[in-house]
């Protein structure tokens, strides 16, 4: 086929009515922005590429090359998700990319040179439809994009200063702090797409609560002199990233606790970086990533993944722990990747205490790849009806 | 529109019929057959009560017509609104004949190279279907889908068939058309939208060597002797060095210029909008030197012609002029040029349209602009359209043309 620019726009956009109705009705169905922004993406992607390469290099267009111009779309797509940050699912995201691919072949192929005779001679032109579908698209991607910005949570700005806690969020809303912005006493999420960013928690008995909510975004947020754990999740789903926690002096505190949520949405913990206390990072009973964090001197375990639940730990530095520095326990099924463990301590000659850089407990499985552990009295070890798969 | 026309056409009648038939204006260019098999038509339009008559006329039903046939009742006309002209009903007959002569197996086109309307379903999904094997398809994606003559030869049989084709078929042969300020007379039939398919205007045979008991068309039915030249350097010429080393014989090749190598006739791009916006914007000269330059004798790549010549060693060889070989082939192709077409060379003089070179100037859509108004159309198709499609002369070619025409009936229609 040789397009021409406006045929492989017009093409292009016309085949994109399907997938963008799957998109509308899925992000409707699932109340997430993922299936219509990567519909968006592949119409950006797409319509970029048609313009600035395909139209100039293509003066002909076997049917071979959907096949190699798929796959170059697909690779800029998922470098695009990633750099964009959106939070696509991998699989339904691949398949919704997948289905669109073929649904622009059979159109391309067959659909339209079946609705307009002169579709090949037209070079890809489409007519009234063409135009009305590249309306359609832009339309609705438009209202889109307009829906979610009216629906963009309000900002609410915290000034630089010491403010009085409990801090109580019970609305959608952004709480951003100026720099130099601190919550003394602690602050308790209870709605959900709630976002608490660069806000500094001083004192509380936890220092941040997020509870029975999802789509809580906690981002470069600092926490110290706390009783119990820094940030304490229930039953929700969220994404800490750029925390930084400070336990030190406290022996029994957990710097995250995120608990009881494997109903929820999957959690994300991100290069967070926590100092002191029993537990870095624990998570009981959640679907949960736990990646390029750095945790430092714990009295009990750096990491630990346990009471069933599942994810990556992956990335992640931890320093001078006491007892073990990674643990998956409990019927827990872990991927342990390109971690360091390094200076563990035994702390008593109990077996779980014994200074493992990683062990793997009570019927649990792990796969451990790439991980380095050194300066450990025990590097890595399965215990009580658990598997460790080394790849 | 139609209403006023029909009226017209009955008034016509009646004055005819009354014996007024001197008064009719334009003439009547049709043998005296066409005469009576079109009395009958014009009696059938306007003694129906006011039922519609022909809408399109196809002049020439060969594959271009046939082609055209098939996109036009996809359009929405039913085998009584179309009525082509041929003396013969079969649309592969003459083509048959040459592909027999020059012992063609698969077709130069690829899976789209066929007579139905649409690209899709092509030849190459018919046979996936048709054998349960996949291969066709990967290989028509590939472009390396060639269907054989006979896998295309029944697939025309089965659309002629299921078609209406020979309800449509008027067995006159027409030597002119006559053109009337709303509709054309064909065969005495009246018609306002007329499309002329009526193929290739001869073969070309080398002047020297006409009458030379030594020499053969390509085209023509032949066997071949022990020593063979053969003249041209398109695929038919092609296709008679394999044909004639694999008899035996030695070969040897007269060209003027080195061949193309050429999966179809024109580059790909030159089927579609992409290269034609910038054709049709040519001027005269330009679109000449464009389509001399497109249609320079051709044939596929690929080690079908390649190996056998290869292999031949001192049995074929390229020579500037002829020798003393036993048997000369002419695969030099057809005449160029309406002036070498009886019934485009009177339409031209008698209406003075506009030519350049050997080709009429036709619009973008293969209409004739002095034969063409919003109440009447005259396209050509096939390979006296080349001004407005350099393949004018394929498949394809002949879909472009009835497409242009088709356009204009749904307008009047509308």
């Amino acid at each position: 086929m040789s397009y021409t620019l406006r045929g492989r726009v017009e093409s292009r956009l016309a085949s994109l009515l399907l997938p963008l109705a799957a998109c509308c009705a899925l992000s409707a169905a699932l109340h997430l922005w993922w299936p219509l922004e990567l519909c968006g993406l592949m119409a950006a992607v797409g319509v970029a590429l048609d313009l600035q390469l395909y139209h100039r290099l293509l003066r002909y267009q076997p049917g071979w090359a959907a096949l190699p111009l798929g796959l170059l779309e697909l690779g800029l797509m998922l470098a695009f998700v990633r750099a964009l940050g959106l939070e696509a699912p991998r699989v339904p995201a691949l398949a919704l990319f997948g289905g669109a691919w073929a649904v622009t072949q059979v159109l391309g192929q067959a659909g339209f040179p079946l609705l307009r005779l002169s579709y090949a001679a037209d070079g890809g032109e489409l007519g009234r439809l063409g135009v009305v579908s590249a309306i359609g698209v832009v339309a609705t991607l438009a209202s889109s994009a307009g829906f979610w910005w009216l629906r963009l949570p309000p900002t609410v700005h915290l000034s630089a200063g010491v403010h009085q806690g409990l801090l109580l969020i019970d609305r959608r809303e952004r709480l951003v702090g100026d720099r130099g912005a601190i919550v003394r006493g602690g602050i308790v999420v209870r709605a959900s797409g709630v976002t608490v960013k660069n806000v500094t928690v001083i004192g509380g008995e936890d220092g941040i609560v997020v509870d029975g909510v999802d789509h809580v975004v906690l981002d470069g947020v600092a926490v110290s002199g706390f009783a119990l754990d820094g940030i304490h999740v229930r039953r929700a789903a969220v994404t800490i990233e750029n925390c930084s926690i400070d336990s030190l002096g406290n022996v029994y505190a957990q710097g995250i606790d995120i608990s009881y949520a494997f109903d929820k949405g999957m959690s994300h913990v991100m290069g967070c970086t926590i100092v002191g206390g029993q537990e870095g990072i624990a998570a009981h009973s959640v679907n949960v990533d736990i990646m390029d964090n750095r945790v430092s001197r714990t009295t009990l375990r750096g990491i630990a993944m346990t009471e069933m639940s599942m994810g990556m730990i992956e990335g992640n530095e931890i320093r001078n722990a006491s007892g073990v520095g990674i643990l998956c326990n409990d019927h827990s099924m872990c991927m342990i990747e390109k971690n360091t463990v390094v200076g563990t301590r035994a702390v008593d000659r109990h077996e779980w205490t014994n200074g493992y850089g990683v062990l793997v407990a009570y019927s649990s499985e792990a796969d451990l790849r790439d991980n380095a552990l050194s300066a450990n009295p025990k590097p890595f070890g399965a215990i009580v009806d658990s598997v460790i798969r080394a790849r | 529109m139609i209403r006023a026309r029909l009226r017209f056409s009955a008034l016509r009648w009646q004055r005819e019929a009354g014996g007024h038939s001197a008064g009719r204006t334009g003439p009547e260019g049709i043998v005296a057959s066409a005469r009576r098999a079109g009395a009958g038509a014009r009696l059938g339009r306007a003694g129906g009560g006011g039922g519609r008559g022909p809408e399109v006329g196809i002049v020439g039903g060969g594959l271009a017509g046939f082609s055209a046939y098939q996109t036009l009742r996809r359009g929405g006309l039913s085998p009584d609104e179309i009525v082509v002209f041929d003396e013969s009903p079969d649309p592969a007959a003459v083509w048959t004949r040459r592909a027999r002569a020059i012992r063609q197996t698969h077709m130069r086109s690829e899976s789209d190279g066929h007579c139905l309307p649409a690209s899709f379903p092509g030849l190459a999904v018919r046979e996936a279907l048709k054998t349960g094997r996949v291969t066709p398809l990967l290989s028509s994606v590939a472009n390396r889908y060639n269907p054989t003559v006979r896998e295309f030869l029944a697939h025309v049989a089965e659309l002629r068939e299921r078609s209406g084709w020979d309800e449509s078929v008027r067995p006159v042969l027409v030597d002119r058309i006559g053109v009337d300020a709303e509709f054309f007379s064909i065969g005495g039939v009246e018609v306002p939208h007329v499309l002329v398919a009526t193929g290739h205007p001869g073969l070309a045979i080398p002047d020297e060597l006409r009458g030379d008991p030594r020499a053969v068309h390509a085209y023509e039915p032949h066997e071949y002797a022990r020593s063979v030249t053969v003249i041209g350097a398109g695929l038919a010429a092609a296709t008679e060095w394999v044909n004639a080393l694999a008899a035996g014989a030695s070969v040897v090749s007269v060209r003027r210029r080195e061949p193309e190598r050429r999966r179809l006739n024109v580059p790909r791009e030159w089927f579609s909008r992409r290269a034609l916006d910038g054709y049709h914007r040519t001027g005269p000269a330009e679109r000449a030197a464009i389509l001399r330059r497109l249609l320079a004798p051709s044939f596929p790549p690929g080690t079908r012609w390649d190996e056998p010549l290869a292999l031949a060693g001192e049995r074929f060889r390229v020579e500037q002029s002829l020798n003393g070989a036993e048997q000369v082939i002419c695969a030099t192709g057809f005449r160029r040029g309406f002036q070498y077409d009886p019934l485009l060379r009177v339409l031209v003089a008698e209406h003075e349209l506009e030519t350049f070179q050997e080709w009429i100037v036709l619009d973008r859509d293969s209409t004739v602009p002095a034969l063409t108004d919003e109440r009447r159309t005259l396209a050509l198709a096939g390979a006296a359209a080349q001004w407005a499609f350099p393949a004018a002369d394929t498949l394809v070619g002949a879909k472009y043309a009835a497409r242009g025409l088709l356009a204009r009936v749904r307008c009047r229609t509308r």
